[in-house]
């Protein structure tokens, strides 16, 4: 219960801060709009060109679009602002503010986890929802109830999975003060917008098994698409709790290893 | 002018990025990301056939050069050149005994090489990986060199008048990212532009991307008949005739329009 109310504290405080700067609604609105047409506009062009992507059609494909915006829209909302303001030069580990997080009377990964929202990220989230129930109202047979529980559930697994890569590298931080993971990461990311089985062999395989970007849209995609079934969303929730339980480990590790900075 | 005080500014400015270049090899790689989805997203759809005319070894050599073609006609002055007014630094540049032209373009020169030390050995490296089939003439090996310079060109006047909205716009940036769009779906980079549909095919002849990025890469992969190399050429250089008189006239009101902000 703490820490729920906590979490409304943060949000609460993060709302505040970005109404001091309520052009940039605006500006996050355009960007989002952007972001959405170009993706659609995309698909459009190359499936105009064939009908069939290995096995993928315009509206599963769109439904892994409206995943990739769900998924990124929730990394941008809370995720990513917080764990960043660890990372990189001038950040928190690097001029040694991080002990004033350490010092406080709360759990440190929960912290560092839910601390910054952004909130106009809101918007990403509602338009990827949509792409993702316009893709599913377009298919002939709608999916049943079994099929969306599954689905949340491949969903929140695909989370949990970005989370822990993502904390995982921040746990690197600790090591290595000054390097610019989040960048390499972003641009990795973006090789999820499309279904993993397009991509050469070498490349599915790292997709899949060292930096399993690929897994967290596919599998939610081909599920709500009927293409895939129960045992590999267990499969992959599992898989998702043994990586946030390593890349747990891996920070309260480098925890260990942080000493302080001072000018 | 001072041409000598200019050529120094360049080499020194040159060394100064090398310091930092593994910051500019991961802002490359980002770059290099969504021609290279492009690449395995088209070369999956034409699998063993051909789509729309050309074969999967020729989207792999398109997307290749064009991954080359961007690197090299990337202007990141449009993102510099804004900052730089908006914090007013661009006092220092108003100081120096030379045109501020010399400014922009050292960053420009110096950010290119460093870029290109990182992107060819990897080019020559996903060449040999992918197997790209080339058939061209020397001639249209000349020509597309040339179309390359002229499309660096524009691409740097292009983005200088929309940077230097800054004087005028605090958000000048979101025109920007506006701008990247439109250079994504209309420069050839979401398809070769041969690929569009209808319409869209005949704005991204008149709009200024194709120029900038996806018509020297065509005159080298596509046996480009010479009425369209010709046409080409002369859309690149109205274009580029344009941005050179927006960005120097913009430039002149905008010196007297410019007030810097904090000491």
């Amino acid at each position: 219960m703490r820490y729920l109310k906590l979490i409304k504290v943060f949000i609460k405080t993060s709302a505040q801060e970005t109404l001091m700067y309520r052009a940039n609604f605006w500006v996050s609105l355009l960007h989002a709009f952007l972001n959405l047409i170009v993706a659609v506009l995309a698909l459009v062009i190359l499936f105009g060109q064939t009908e069939n992507l290995n096995g993928w059609n315009l509206s599963s494909t769109l439904s892994l679009l409206g995943v990739y915006l769900i998924v990124s829209a929730i990394r941008n909302l809370f995720i990513g602002p917080s764990l960043e303001a660890l990372v990189g030069l001038g950040q928190e580990v690097w001029n040694g503010q991080f002990d004033f997080t350490l010092l406080r009377p709360v759990n440190t990964q929960f912290l560092i986890t839910f601390r910054i929202w952004r909130l106009f990220s809101l918007i990403d989230l509602f338009l990827g929802g949509a792409v993702l129930l316009y893709s599913i109202f377009q298919t002939p047979q709608s999916p049943n109830l079994l099929a969306w529980l599954l689905f949340l559930l491949a969903l929140v697994a695909g989370i949990l999975i970005l989370y822990a890569i993502l904390l995982a590298f921040t746990a690197l931080v600790f090591w290595n003060p000054g390097y610019l993971f989040t960048w390499v990461f972003d641009a990795i990311f973006q090789l999820a917008r499309y279904p993993l089985g397009i991509y050469p062999v070498g490349v599915r395989i790292f997709l899949t098994w060292i930096i399993p970007v690929g897994v967290i849209t596919t599998i939610p995609a081909q599920v709500i698409s009927g293409q895939t079934g129960a045992p590999i969303v267990f499969l992959i929730l599992a898989a998702s709790v043994f990586l946030f339980l390593f890349a747990s480990w891996l920070f309260n590790k480098g925890i260990k290893q942080y000493h302080s900075a001072s000018s | 002018m001072n041409h000598r005080g200019g050529f120094a500014l360049i080499k020194a400015t040159w060394f100064s990025w090398m310091q930092y270049r593994s910051f500019f090899f991961v802002l490359a790689f980002g770059w290099m990301i969504p021609p290279l989805v492009a690449l395995f997203v088209w070369s999956a759809a034409a699998g063993e056939g051909s789509l729309g005319g050309f074969t999967r070894g020729e989207f792999i050599t398109y997307y290749l050069v064009l991954v080359l073609v961007n690197q090299i006609t990337y202007a990141q002055v449009n993102w510099t050149v804004g900052d730089i007014i908006r914090e007013g630094t661009l006092n220092h540049w108003l100081l120096k005994p030379l045109s501020a032209i010399y400014q922009a373009l050292s960053s420009e020169l110096a950010g290119k090489v460093v870029y290109l030390i990182f992107v060819i050995p990897v080019g020559l490296l996903l060449a040999i990986l992918l197997k790209p089939e080339i058939q061209t003439t020397p001639i249209n090996f000349v020509l597309s060199l040339v179309a390359t310079l002229f499309a660096w060109g524009l691409r740097f006047a292009w983005g200088f008048w929309l940077a230097i909205l800054a004087f005028w716009i605090t958000r000048a940036d979101s025109f920007l990212a506006l701008q990247d769009s439109l250079v994504f779906i209309f420069s050839g980079m979401v398809a070769p532009i041969p690929l569009l549909q209808g319409s869209l095919q005949q704005i991204a002849n008149i709009l200024p991307f194709r120029y900038m990025v996806g018509f020297p890469v065509e005159i080298l992969v596509y046996d480009l008949s010479n009425k369209a190399i010709l046409f080409g050429f002369l859309m690149q250089l109205t274009w580029l005739a344009i941005a050179v008189l927006l960005s120097r006239t913009l430039w002149v009101k905008g010196i007297r329009h410019y007030s810097a902000v904090g000491g």
